[in-house]
This record gives C-alpha cells, sequence and structure tokens, in this order.
C-alpha cells in the first residue's frame, strides 16, 4: 500500500480486466448471429452459401466489438 | 496402396505417443533448460537486430511474400504445361481461386475482373502471413537482450557455438525479476549492445515474429483496402460519388431533410475512417489473442492443449484472411451502387 508504482499496476491490471467486459456482448451477439444462419440454413439449405456469407459478415461485426475491448485492454496494460 | 497405409498406420501412432512422451519428459522431468518459458509479451515489432531499422514483422513479411510469389510461379507452370488434371499445390490454389472468384462474383457481377486482383491479393497475403507464423521458430529464435522494462528475464546457458558464433538458450529455472533504473537504463543497454554474453539477465528478441501481431501490417492493408474503395467508387459513379459524402445538391434543395442528409454524410465521412479502424483491429487484435493465448496456455499445459490451439489457430488464420477479404469485396461492392440521395443506411 506504500508503493503508489505498485498500486497503479495493480489498477491497470484490474482496469484492463474490466474493459475486456466488452466481449460479454460480442460473445452473444455472434451466438445470436450463428444460431440464426444455422436455422436458416436447415430451413433453406440450398440458399447456405449465401446465408453463410452474411453470416460470417455479421459475426465479424459483432466480434468488432470484442476486439475493440481488447484493443483498450493492450492499450492499458501496454501503452499507457 | 492400401497395404502401404495399414503397414504405415501404427508406426505413425508409435511416433505420436513417442512424440507426448518426449513433450512430458521436457517440460516435467528433463533438465531446466527444456523446460516452456512463460513468454514476455511485447506489442510493438522488434528491429531483428540491435539498432537496426528492419523490424521482425517485416522480415516475416518478406519470408511470406517470397512463399507467395514462388508458389504463383509454380502455379503458373503447371498452367502453362499440359497437364489438364490439376494436382499438388496447383490443385490447392485452383480451388482457392475459384471459391474467391465466385464469392467477388456473386456480390459485384461484371466488376469482379477489375475488384478480384485487389481483394485476392489480400485473401492470400493474410493466409500466407497467419499460416508462416505457425512454422516453430518463430517467436522463440532470436538474440538475447537485457530487458528495457521491470519485469521477468530469465539467466542463460551456453549450449554450443556455430564457428564463432555462440548459442545461447534460456534457463527458465534461473527466473530473475528485472528492476528498470531509470538512470542507469542507457547504460545497460549499451553494455548489452557492445557484447550480448554480458547480459545476465535476458530476454529472446526474436528473429521472426507473425506479421499480423504488429499494428502495421492489417493497418497497411486496411489503408489500401478502404482507398481502393474510393477509387472503386469514383471509377463506377464518376465524381458524383463524392455527393454521399458532402450532399451539397440535397442541402440545398431538400429543406429540413437536406441538413439531416448533410449530417449523414459527414457520419459516412467518419465511417470510412472507423472502416480503417475496425479491419485492422480486427485482424491484430485476433492474431495477437492467438499468439498470447497459444504461449501461456503452452507455458502452463505445455503437453496436450497446444496442439488442438494450433488448430484453432489454423482455423483463425483462414477464416480472418476470409473476412478481411469479404468485407473489403462488400465495402468496395457498396461504393460501387450509385447513391441517389434517397436512402443512404448502409449498415455498418
Amino acid at each position: 500500500m506504500n508503493d503508489p508504482t505498485a498500486f497503479v499496476a495493480a489498477f491497470r491490471l484490474l482496469g484492463a480486466g474490466l474493459a475486456m467486459l466488452g466481449a460479454i456482448g460480442a460473445g452473444v451477439g455472434v451466438g445470436i448471429a450463428a444460431s440464426g444462419g444455422v436455422q436458416a440454413m436447415g430451413r433453406n439449405p440450398d440458399a447456405a452459401p449465401i446465408i453463410q456469407t452474411n453470416m460470417i459478415l455479421g459475426m465479424a461485426f459483432a466480434e468488432a466489438v470484442a476486439i475493440y475491448a481488447l484493443a483498450v485492454a493492450l492499450i492499458i496494460i501496454f501503452a499507457a | 496402396m492400401s497395404e502401404v497405409t495399414k503397414k504405415r498406420r501404427p508406426v505413425k501412432r508409435w511416433i505420436v505417443l513417442a512424440l507426448i512422451a518426449a513433450g512430458i519428459y521436457c517440460a516435467y522431468f528433463g533438465p531446466s533448460i527444456l523446460k516452456p518459458v512463460s513468454p514476455t509479451v511485447v506489442l510493438p515489432a522488434e528491429p531483428i537486430w540491435p539498432g537496426v531499422w528492419f523490424t521482425n514483422t517485416m522480415l516475416a513479411t518478406i519470408i511470406a511474400d517470397i512463399l507467395l510469389i514462388l508458389l504463383a510461379i509454380g502455379a503458373f507452370r503447371f498452367s502453362k504445361s499440359d497437364n489438364l488434371v490439376p494436382k499438388g499445390m496447383y490443385n490447392a490454389f485452383e480451388a482457392i481461386v475459384e471459391y474467391l472468384w465466385n464469392s467477388v462474383e456473386g456480390t459485384t457481377g461484371k466488376w469482379a475482373r477489375r475488384i478480384i486482383p485487389l481483394v485476392g491479393t489480400i485473401f492470400l497475403l493474410v493466409f500466407m502471413v497467419n499460416m508462416v507464423k505457425m512454422v516453430p521458430g518463430f517467436e522463440s529464435i532470436g538474440y538475447l537482450e537485457a530487458p528495457h522494462k521491470t519485469g521477468l528475464a530469465w539467466g542463460t546457458v551456453k549450449l554450443f557455438s556455430i564457428g564463432s558464433l555462440p548459442v545461447y538458450a534460456i534457463d527458465p529455472a534461473q527466473e530473475i525479476v528485472y528492476v528498470s533504473h531509470e538512470g542507469e537504463e542507457a547504460g545497460t543497454e549499451s553494455h548489452a549492445e557492445e557484447s550480448h554474453e554480458l547480459c545476465e539477465a535476458c530476454q529472446v528478441i526474436p528473429f521472426l515474429r507473425g506479421s499480423a501481431t504488429d499494428l502495421n501490417f492489417p493497418l497497411a492493408l486496411a489503408v489500401i483496402a478502404v482507398l481502393m474503395t474510393q477509387v472503386f467508387g469514383v471509377w463506377a459513379v464518376g465524381p458524383g460519388y463524392f455527393s454521399k459524402f458532402l450532399p451539397v445538391g440535397r442541402l440545398v434543395n431538400g429543406g429540413i431533410f437536406g441538413i439531416i442528409d448533410f449530417a449523414v454524410g459527414f457520419l459516412e465521412l467518419i465511417l470510412e475512417f472507423a472502416k480503417i479502424l475496425s479491419f485492422s483491429f480486427r485482424l491484430f487484435g485476433n492474431i495477437f489473442a492467438g499468439v498470447l493465448l497459444l504461449s501461456i496456455v503452452g507455458a502452463l499445459l505445455p503437453v496436450v492443449i497446444p496442439p488442438g490451439l494450433y488448430l484453432f489457430e489454423v482455423f483463425f488464420g483462414i477464416i480472418q484472411a476470409y473476412v478481411f477479404f469479404l468485407l473489403a469485396t462488400m465495402f468496395i461492392s457498396m461504393a460501387l451502387v450509385h447513391h441517389g440521395g434517397e436512402q443512404s443506411q448502409e449498415h455498418h
């Protein structure tokens, strides 16, 4: 407690961990996209290629949020 | 033929078992230099030799480039030969290119011939870079240097020497918590540069590191992709393409909605920069997180889990290359459409 550098380092790690909470939403979003995509492919297997393309696109956008969280966490640990 | 495979299969099984046994021996029972080292995570790319501007990620990119060019030359020579049945590497190349072509043609139609050189190159380069980074020796062979910051460092053991060049291994048993002293730092650094043997607490600066673990590589690709999106937009629509960002015409005769459109156009402009950001951070984040996961789990549980994770990494390398390619294609195909000004919603 008497060492301010250690204190700051500890809170930096804590902050990085908290930043990664953003991955929760991305995980839910990717799961929903996959579930919808698989259901659609099950209903209409002929349209599978188009559905798959759009599903991967949507997953990429949902995943971007987690990537932003990761970038923030990395910046907190290494750059700030 | 089947007889051969029947004979070979048990041998392969023994090889796998022997490798697992060797892994267990190295990780838990063997001498301490064989034990896995928990990595020091470094975000920026390091130079391949002290004081050189050329970084290890650039070297890895060039190696991937050379491999890709060699494969392309091989495929070209095969396509010029009389062989009609594709086989081996050429077959794989043909499958990839055909898949890319179908995918691009499905979204952009007659523009596919102009677009595929760009997006196809991006796919092949990202794919090759992500595959090359999986080769053993990446991130593990390098020169020794005293750490710049406070952190873990290790003592070294001399293994053997090639000619006059001594080869060292870092010893996980001699773990040293290196505490940097701000005033002393410059002194230790130059000391380490003079003779590398003399750093008693060392870190390995690898000669090769996966290109996408450096933000510069995905950022360069993203800037190219987004700039080329504008180029294709102007090519297809003409100078009127820029009315997407600055809808002056709507502002003059659109009334109150014209002002809204103007604001939306400004948002579109911001979205172009957000594209660069999300492109680059997606690739960088995925690959960097993968490397981090591999090295940390590899240090904690060195025997069983890493092969599965490597498989996962191969999968992710392909997926990320495909996502980069797909998003670039999608953005370009969106830019190709004439923007009338009535529906300016582009979901992002």
